[in-house]
């Protein structure tokens, strides 16, 4: 029934999520909006690379772009926080149109380098002009959360509530998109794009659709983030994070959204993993300040070697595998 | 008028030192369609073997061709141990293009790690062996050192010995088979495999003499989380794919360029484009000349 | 049905806000605030132990961690042991935050430390709302003078002068020394650097030639020779540094291949010989005839009572680490949280050792050589700068052969030399 109508289960997964808010502590909660922020991010990664065939190393700088919009049009127009995540969605996806023209001329190696580039030079920026607050950033800040909702009902339940209802809002949207005719013509020009031409597809414009897509989610990403730290500065979007997020990606498989979870949650929980383990142990500090590094990049390693495609995917087709047999 | 040639040694030096790195990427690339991220890494480690070689042997000179050989079996391995298997199970598909990225990420950020657990996280040094004083004309100091001078030589050398082994010998044409067309060379006998494996030894090797030399011709300090190893990736990146991505002489003509561009920027304009410029650059290749100063023009959808 | 329930929820939403306003309007009890007991503090730091920015900064919470051990050795703060949690948080304002909420959160400690970073600083006092929570955050390591701003940031205390008080005393010094000189200027293109341009202008200094750079760009190969040929083509005879030490190596190792020769003066960030000196022992002897400036002791100065004590603590908790900069920071960092926490009394809470600093913080022995300006309104730290000169050992040398202190504030307040005299530290170095 839920395959069939993703609606009731999106509708279901996100009462439990509303309910599991109440249950747990503060800290929990702050971890799920960051859980449910990644999630888009990394959606917006596998859409791009899973389903268009491009790659992006610089998608931290997209994240950029939709906070800073974000912030500039609350503090400078007072802005509504809704219609600041709608301005930060618009300007991102603006911004990944104008890198869609130029990327969709570009493949692979091109493309994941340009965008490395771009995640390098693009916080000098934010550097050359006052506006954007320098080193320091912006404060951006939506409020507290609505009276209505009570006296115990803390800011990091408020921010919870949001980006959980992004991010369900989002991926289900997302679901559908790939359903449509553009999914399949992505998924088309991802597959071979000079067949995909001759199928009468215009393969340079579906790439830069889906770019352009992509980078919105990536800027709904980037306020909901600048959200949880309640600023934006430069170095709230470092390579890093560029990094993290295609980890996350190929964590959760890049070729299905089914996965993302998976790759959003590793990437919260491996540190704090790691934390409790070392504070454990007397261990030295060469070690406590190495081994979440580590671990993340051992656990790259193993699943680009043994599950490319990602767990669900591996999961999907060791089934088919059986049922053919 | 010193001033500009002043600017001219400073982006040529600048430029030789990216060129090693781009020479790295590029052999990296040719053997096996893939761009080494972790070339930094490799470097770095390089680097740090290295300054135990120093250390050890108190000379220089012994030190920066062992830590190559070293440089160069290590990258070997990395070959054999990942990119092979990698290359097994991922050849067609969305994931062909993300994995090998992601994976030398990955090895970037391992490497990275094990350099922090057994040197720590602190800057360590090592010495130039020659002078950092720039050559005198009369009353004037040129921005050309000994120091300089020898940078520029390891790449003339590198690029001479390279370009010797890939035009003159039957290694080298086994090299430029296997890139052009792996299935035609294994055809053709030409065992593909250890092909491959010599062209990433050869990287390893360049990018250990980029690691070294960058390291003692700059502040001679490194630590694990060195930004001249970040930058050093990213511009040599740059200038190999401005330069082509396909061939060592465009690559070496990149880094010059870009090393020239943004000393002239620098000089004449302000030091806070540096980044932007480079950025731009590389767009302006990309989109006027995609295949590059020097490079055929189906390279870049490969 | 749902009326009642309504009225019900109605009634307990009221009952709850007026036990919350009294609760609020009632001295706050040692019992209700979170990591504290009779017998232990717990206290919490996020840093940068890895990434970018981590060499040297690493360095600060094991320096806190031994002076903090040293007193617990002696008995602790009022019989409570003191124990630091210490996250790493690379430098990334959104891992800060992160780390903080553990810290807060989890591992519930009473006061934050030594918080690095002025984006962090601000990103983790906003959204882990410290002001309405009331966490204090003590001794945050950042020259951003907003942070002293007891309004904006209630619970947040600096330690470090801020930018534009150095670029003030530094203008007056430039203008009282070298009037009739071609001044030049080297300064990282960010809010650091633009302070330092508002303290200059205001002390109404012109340079004949200023070169920005990209916070970054220092680290290419080509940067620093820029710099210098630059210089040379505009014969400047004064230079001044205002940027980080990695700049500052670039630009003196550059300007002695180059064979130029110019009159520098460093400022405090990127003018630490200790710093330099961890980063290429070589580039030392260049700094020699340099001007630089400080608020603390020179961490070379052993005939210094604090250095002295805080080197001995030192060699004795980390024996591999050398004494630096950062060494000082830290363990004077950790010095003034004790003296902090002491003054509060054995019934501390949070509000209490707020209040502590504001009201008797000017007071609190402490071993920088300027004055604390800590006040109900205004939460600087050390509020002025010494001068002095490198040797060839690379050691600050005050000039005149003793320490003259300049004060200012981050305002339009005049530059005075002061005549705060450091009191004598306080017995084994534990305050009282």
């Amino acid at each position: 029934m839920l395959k069939k109508h993703p609606l009731i289960g999106f509708t279901l997964f996100g009462i439990l999520l509303f309910l599991l808010s109440n249950r747990v502590d503060e800290l929990r909660v702050f971890q799920g909006a960051t859980v449910a922020i990644y999630v888009i991010a990394i959606a917006s990664i596998i859409l791009l690379t899973g389903y268009s065939g491009q790659v992006s190393l610089g998608h931290g700088a997209l994240l950029a772009i939709g906070g800073y919009a974000a912030a500039l049009a609350r503090n400078h127009w007072g802005a509504p926080v809704w219609l600041t995540f709608v301005i930060a969605v618009l300007a991102a996806a603006l911004g990944g149109y104008l890198l869609g023209l130029a990327a969709a001329r570009l493949s692979g190696p091109y493309l994941a380098g340009t965008t490395l580039a771009l995640a390098i030079g693009l916080p000098s920026i934010a550097n050359q002009f006052p506006i954007f607050g320098g080193e320091q950033g912006l404060l951006y800040d939506i409020g507290m959360p609505p009276a209505s909702l009570g006296e115990d009902f803390t800011q990091y339940k408020w921010y919870f509530w949001i980006a959980s209802l992004a991010a369900l809002l989002a991926i289900y949207w997302l679901r559908n998109v790939m359903a449509s005719r553009y999914g399949r013509n992505w998924k088309a020009v991802r597959g071979n794009d000079v067949a995909a031409e001759l199928a009468g597809i215009n393969v340079g414009r579906n790439k830069v659709l889906a770019f352009t897509v992509s980078a919105g989610l990536a800027g709904l990403a980037g306020a909901l983030l600048a959200m949880t730290i309640s600023t934006v500065s430069p170095g709230a979007f470092p390579l890093a994070l560029s990094f993290s997020l295609a980890t996350g990606a190929v964590l959760s498989g890049v070729t299905t959204l089914g996965g993302v979870m998976i790759g959003a949650v590793t990437l919260v929980a491996i540190p704090e993993i790691v934390d409790t383990v070392v504070s454990r142990f007397e261990s030295s500090d060469a070690v406590a300040n190495n081994l979440p590094g580590l671990l993340v990049s051992t656990l790259l390693i193993l699943t680009v070697l043994f599950v490319p495609n990602g767990p669900v995917e591996q999961l999907r087709a060791r089934r088919e595998h059986r049922v053919n047999k | 008028m010193v001033q500009f040639i002043n600017m001219l040694l400073i982006g040529i030096g600048a430029g030789s030192i990216y060129a090693l790195m781009a020479i790295a990427m590029v052999l990296v690339w040719r053997s096996t369609r893939v761009i080494n991220f972790a070339q930094a890494g490799m470097a770095l480690l390089s680097t740090y073997i290295g300054f135990e070689l120093v250390q050890k042997t108190g000379n220089f000179w012994i030190a920066l061709p062992l830590a190559m050989i070293l440089g160069a079996l290590f990258s070997a391995l990395v070959e054999i141990l990942l990119i092979r298997t990698l290359i097994k199970h991922s050849t067609s598909g969305p994931v062909a293009g993300i994995v090998p990225i992601i994976a030398t990420l990955g090895l970037l950020g391992f490497i990275r790690a094990m350099i922090g657990f057994i040197w720590g996280n602190q800057d360590i040094q090592i010495q130039p062996p020659l002078s950092k004083v720039g050559f005198k004309f009369g009353e004037e100091t040129i921005s050309l050192s000994p120091m300089n001078l020898l940078v520029l030589l390891s790449v003339l050398a590198m690029v001479l010995v390279l370009g010797f082994i890939f035009q003159k010998t039957s290694l080298g044409l086994s090299l430029r088979a296997s890139a052009y067309s792996p299935e035609i060379a294994q055809l053709a006998g030409i065992r593909v495999g250890a092909i491959r494996t010599i062209g990433w030894a050869i990287a390893g090797a360049a990018g250990a003499a980029a690691g070294l030399l960058q390291t003692v011709n700059g502040t001679g300090a490194v630590s694990p989380d060195s930004l001249e190893f970040s930058l050093l990736l990213t511009f040599g990146f740059i200038a190999a794919v401005i330069g082509g991505l396909e061939s060592l002489p465009g690559a070496v003509l990149g880094a010059v360029v870009l090393g020239l561009v943004l000393a002239a920027v620098q000089i004449y304009i302000s030091g806070t484009l540096v980044f932007i410029v480079a950025f731009a650059l590389l767009l302006l290749v990309l989109l006027v000349r995609p295949q590059g100063f020097i490079g055929t023009k189906a390279g870049r959808r490969a | 049905m749902i009326r009642t329930n309504r009225r019900k929820l109605a009634l307990t939403s009221a009952v709850l806000a007026v036990a919350a306003m009294t609760a609020s309007s009632l001295p706050a009890q040692a019992a209700s605030d979170p990591g504290v007991t009779s017998t232990s503090i717990k206290l919490g730091i996020t840093v940068p132990m890895t990434g970018i920015a981590s060499p040297g900064y690493n360095k600060i919470p094991g320096a806190m961690k031994a002076y903090f051990d040293y007193v617990n050795a002696n008995g602790g703060v009022n019989g409570r042991k003191i124990t630091l949690v210490i996250k790493d948080d690379q430098y990334i304002p959104t891992t800060a935050v992160a780390k903080a909420n553990e810290l807060i959160l989890k591992d519930k400690v009473f006061a934050l430390v030594g918080t690095l970073g002025t984006a962090s600083t601000k990103a983790i006092s906003a959204s882990t709302q410290l002001a309405k929570r009331g966490i204090p955050s003590l001794f945050v390591n950042t020259g951003f003078s907003g942070f002293a701003d007891a309004k904006a940031y209630p619970t947040t205390f600096s330690i470090l002068p801020s930018y534009q008080m150095e670029a003030k005393i530094m203008g007056k010094f430039l203008k009282d020394k070298y009037a009739d000189k071609k001044l030049a200027l080297i300064y990282q293109d960010d809010d650091f650097g633009r302070d330092a341009l508002a303290g200059f202008k205001q002390a109404g200094i012109t340079f004949t030639t200023a070169i920005p750079y990209a916070s970054g760009s220092q680290s290419l190969p080509a940067t620093g020779a820029g710099w210098i040929s630059k210089l040379k083509a505009a014969g400047t005879d004064v230079t001044v540094l205002f940027g980080v030490s990695s700049a500052s190596t670039a630009a003196l190792a550059n300007a002695y291949a180059a064979g130029y020769k110019t009159q520098w003066v460093l400022g405090s960030v990127g003018g630490d010989a200790t710093t330099i000196a961890a980063t290429n022992k070589a580039y030392v002897p260049l700094l020699y005839g340099a001007k630089g400036f400080s608020f603390a002791p020179a961490p070379t100065d052993a005939t210094d009572e604090y250095i002295k004590l805080f080197q001995s603590i030192y060699a004795s908790a980390q024996p591999t680490q050398t004494f630096d900069n950062n060494v000082v920071a830290g363990m004077s960092n950790a010095f003034l949280a004790v003296q902090a926490l002491q003054a509060t009394g054995s019934n501390l809470t949070r509000a209490g050792l707020i209040k502590t600093i504001e009201t008797k913080g000017a007071t609190f022995a402490s071993p920088f050589l300027t004055p604390l300006g800590y006040s109900a309104s205004s939460h600087v730290g050390a509020t002025g700068y010494w001068i002095g000169t490198y040797d060839p050992t690379g050691a600050l040398k005050p000039d005149g052969g003793k320490y003259t202190v300049y004060t200012t504030d981050s305002g339009n307040g005049p530059v005075v030399e002061s005549s705060y005299k450091r009191p004598a530290m306080p017995a084994k170095g534990l305050p009282n």
